[in-house]
Order: structure tokens, then sequence, then C-alpha cells
């Protein structure tokens, strides 16, 4: 671990090159109160004496996959002692979407749209709802102890940057998303661990609002019932709608900034003088030499046990409607129990019954997705009222 | 033990109930509640851990755990609980489960080396009995220990009240 992380401090050397830009101009934010505000972060104890032991890092992923992205973070907070080093990771991903840590993919997607349409879909280790990211959302992970984490200093320092950079105003809300004219711009999400944690969160610049609407539309005709964590829904607005010229290589060089010109203990400008004390910008090459380990995390990351085997066990049902001229028992209900991604029973009411049937099909024991939940539906369209109870007895 | 609880909060209901004057009361509640402090810290029979799980054990080395008070207060409201499962082998310190609250994932740590033989299937229905009831109803799972000197280097509940004040933040 020691070895892998001077190996991480070599690289500095390549971003000095990249990040020569001298200290932004400070201008926009003079006039404006919110600057004027100090948070104190700290719920601890710590003196100040603490705080300047406090050294601050940027990494930049120089992956857009998801997976070696979720990895890399993984691997930080699994391995790094960030009790006197700060981190913030900054990272780009090709379409994809993410859903929380207890979530259910399926009512919170369209699974098998995303497959066809060529989006990925990961769960994270965090908690929260689903997102959808594509190469202009920027999403920033801040690394601190336990006992260091705090969102609204993070949220705030984020806000501060947009502002700075291009004079934009956003606010924090009580859900800690970032709002511009109301509308959320971020998402955030944690994992709260010991002796780490870390928070995160997305920034919409840019995204394609179609795609994103696409992907996280489901068929609402099934009907999901289970006690994973649900998202809520919330208009978004991308911060290139209020100002063209933003940009996720300009926003993420203006993060990284303030992160950097900002002591660990409060909000408030530590300049330029702060920055040279701080170790600076690092570019992350997601190699197997630097992070030990990584090529596991993210093979787990991207298995079916992981994406699909952690959904909370739920049950999907829908009606479907009987040749028949009995209008008491024209309909019946088909309830399909999942557990750990596989179909565990079938079952079907008849409308004007309280008798529960459970069919047989080779279908059980498979995995859940939507084609087999339509396999099943289809297999049931032809059958009448008259006809149930032979597929109760016969199965499927 | 937890009969000794139970004596302990009838007996101060019961004083809540005798019409003294104020002063005499207070000065009998709290000789009282000294003479009593010792005997309930011990007799909670928990043991805590520095990550804030507790964990009691029964007399035939089953221990049921669940997090503290201190824990539920700073995780709020507690939307959904990831527990063991049945027959998963753990170490001390491993990492058993995960609550979500106001979207943060926190992670559980087993407190004790062991086999998990139960978990609360009514936690995971209503998850909220963790904020209600963190040491009774919403206690998390049960694990056979497979060491049961570990007990020893966990907090009796005086020691982590001291941890709490002191070191924890």
């Amino acid at each position: 671990m020691i070895m892998n992380i001077g190996a991480v401090r070599q690289s500095r050397g390549l971003l000095g090159y990249i990040f020569t830009t001298s200290m932004r101009s400070t201008n926009a934010m003079q006039s404006n109160k919110k600057f004027s505000t100090t948070t104190s972060t700290s719920t601890t104890s710590s003196t100040s004496k603490d705080n300047e032991l406090i050294k601050k890092s940027v990494f930049i992923s120089q992956s857009y996959d998801i997976f070696t992205n979720l990895a890399i973070e993984d691997w930080i907070y699994r391995n790094y002692d960030l009790k006197n080093h700060h981190i913030l990771m900054l990272w780009v991903n090709n379409p994809c979407v993410v859903i929380g840590r207890h979530q259910n993919p399926f009512s919170e997607a369209n699974v098998f749209g995303l497959k066809s349409a060529g989006i990925e879909l990961a769960r994270r280790n965090s908690g929260g709802g689903t997102v959808y990211h594509d190469r202009n959302n920027l999403n920033c992970t801040f690394f601190t102890p336990r006992d260091r984490y705090d969102r609204k200093y993070n949220l705030n320092l984020i806000s501060r940057a947009i502002y700075r950079e291009y004079g934009i105003d956003t606010e924090i809300s009580e859900r800690d998303d970032i709002l511009l004219h109301g509308k959320k711009v971020s998402g955030t999400a944690a994992k709260l661990g010991h002796p780490n944690a870390y928070h995160h969160c997305t920034l919409l610049v840019d995204c394609n609002k179609n795609n994103l609407k696409s992907a996280l539309t489901r068929n609402e005709k099934e009907e999901i019932i289970s006690k994973a964590t649900a998202s809520v829904r919330s208009p978004i607005k991308n911060l290139a709608d209020v100002n063209k010229n933003v940009n996720v290589q300009q926003l993420l060089t203006a993060i990284g900034y303030e992160f950097l010109r900002t002591p660990a203990d409060k909000l408030c400008d530590g300049g330029r003088e702060l920055v040279m004390q701080q170790r600076g910008f690092q570019l992350i090459n997601p190699t197997e030499k630097w992070f030990p380990g990584l090529n596991e995390l993210r093979e787990n990351l991207n298995s079916w046990e992981w994406k699909y085997g952690k959904t909370p066990k739920f049950t999907v049902s829908t009606t479907i409607e009987l040749k028949t001229n009995d209008e008491c028992h024209n309909s019946m209900k088909v309830c399909v129990d999942v557990e750990k991604g596989i179909i565990q029973k079938i079952d079907l009411i008849l409308k004007g019954s309280s008798e529960v049937m459970p069919i047989v099909s080779s279908l059980i024991g498979q995995p859940y997705d939507e084609n087999n939940f339509e396999k099943i539906v289809n297999a049931l369209k032809s059958v009448s009222t008259e006809n149930v109870k032979s597929v109760y007895e016969n199965g499927l | 033990m937890v009969l000794c609880q139970i004596i302990f909060r009838n007996s101060t209901n019961a004083l809540r109930r005798i019409n003294l004057p104020a002063s005499i009361k207070s000065q009998f509640a709290q000789s009282h509640a000294r003479s009593f402090s010792t005997t309930l810290v011990n007799s909670s029979g928990r043991k805590y851990t520095k990550k804030h799980e507790w964990v009691s054990v029964d007399e035939f080395n089953i221990g049921t755990v669940g997090i503290s008070n201190y824990a539920q207060e700073a995780l709020g409201d507690v939307v959904y609980a990831q527990l063991p499962d049945i027959g998963t082998s753990f170490r001390q310190k491993d990492e058993c489960g995960a609550l979500e609250s106001v979207k943060a994932a926190s992670e559980i740590y087993s407190p004790v080396s062991g086999d998990v033989t139960e978990k609360n299937v009514a936690v995971e229905d209503t998850p909220s009995l963790i904020n209600t009831s963190c040491y009774e109803n919403g206690w998390l799972f049960k694990i056979k220990l497979a060491k049961p000197s570990e007990l020893d280097e966990l907090l009796d509940e005086k020691q982590y009240e001291e941890f709490l004040k002191t070191d924890a933040s």
C-alpha cells in the first residue's frame, strides 16, 4: 500500500505540466455575501494544529469506465490513511445508469432498454437514488476519515467553485442536492465506514437530457413492491443551460483548485498560499500496478451477483385480461417473487377469488429480467378463465 | 438481567407516584439512582465496540447484535437495513451489513467472531425499529460466538459512556 501511494505521488510531475495555469481570478466573488460566511465543518474536537497537518490532494481519474471508477473509489476507501490527507477524486463516465446500494434496478430504470442502447448499469456502494451519467456529467468524491465526513462543507465548496469560475449562483437543498433556479444540478450519496468515509455527488454540466429521461423511464404497467430504497424523482437542469461556457474540463479544474485553496476545517479562502502547501493535482492511472487488487474490485462491481443479485427481494405483478364472458372473473393477477435476483415463485390470483395459485414453470430458479417476466405474461395471455385451473395443475 | 432493569424501572415509576415533598423526593431519587446506577450498568449485559455496535450474550453463547443509541441518533431515520444471511461466518470487525439513512450507507461491523444464527426480519420490514428501539425490538442479528474471549476486549456500558464523552466525535 505504502509503495503504491509512493507511486501515485511520483505522478505529480505529469500533473504539474497540465496544471501550470496560474491561480484563477477571484474577481467574480468579491462582492458576493455568500463567500463571507464561514461554516464550521467539524463536529470534532480537533485543534487548528490538527488541521494544519491535513494535506489535500485532487485525483483525476483517467478512466471513463464506470466500473473502473467505482473500483478506484472503493480502493481508496479501503486502503488510504486519510487522517492527515483528504482526497477529492474527480471523474467522468461514458453513458451509464448508477443505482444506489439498496435499490432495485427494475424499479429505477428500463434495464432491457439500457442494454440495447449500450448504456451500462452499475450498482454503487453508497446509499441514495439512481443517477444517469455521461461525458458531460462531472462526479466528485470527497474522501475523509469518518469523523471528518461533512457533506455540507463539500457541497458548499462546489457551489463556491461554480460561482468563482462562472458567477453562477446555486443553492444547497435540505436533501443535499445542489439546485440551480430551483432545479437539481447535483445529487448526493455517501458511504460511511471505519476509519474512512466518502461522500460523492454528480454535477450536470451538459448532460443529454433525452437520454437521461429514457434511461430512467421504466414500463409502469408492472407494479414492483419491495423494501428497496426508492429514488426521489426531481426536475433537473444543466449548468450549461444558464452559461454555455461551462464545460467539464474547466469545471473540474475550478473545483480542484477550490478544494485546495479551502482549509480542511472551514469554508474560507486560503488563496494561492494554501494551494502551494497542498499535495496538488494527480492524474490517476487505473492500473493493477498502482492499485493492487483493482481488477478484482472492478470484476466484482461488474458481476451479475453484485448488480442484480444484491437487489432487495421484491414482488413484481401485473394484471392480465382473460378471454371470457364471465364478468366477475375476467382478469387475473400474476405475481412473481424474486429473491437475490432469482425468480422464486409465480402466483396467479383470479379476479373475484382469494385463492392464490402457485404455478410451476421452468423460469423458477432463473434470473429475473423484463424478458423473463414478459415470457410469463405472454404464456398466460392465451389462458381463459376456464383453463386457469389447468395451468395451475399442469404448469406453464 | 432484563429483570433487573424492569425492577429498576418499576421502582422509579413507583417513586414518581409517591407523593413526597419535592426536595425529599429528589434526594431520595438521587440516592436511589446512585445506588442503582452500578447495578444498571452491569445489568444490561451489553458490551460495546468503539464503532457503536452492541452485543449481548446469553448462556448458550449466542450473541444478539445491535447498534447503540448514540449511533442511531447520529444516523437519523434508517430507511433500509441490509442484514447478514443465516449461516454466514464473520471474524470480529468484519463488515457484516449496512444501514441506509439520509442517502448514506453505513457499514455494520461484527463485534465478535462467529456464525449468524438469526436475523431480525422485523427490522428488515420496518427499519425504523432501529430508531425507536435500538436495544430491544431493533436488534439486528444473532451470532454463535466462536471466540467468547473476544468479549473481554469490548467496552462495558460504563466504559462505553466514558468513551462517548471523551473519544467519540
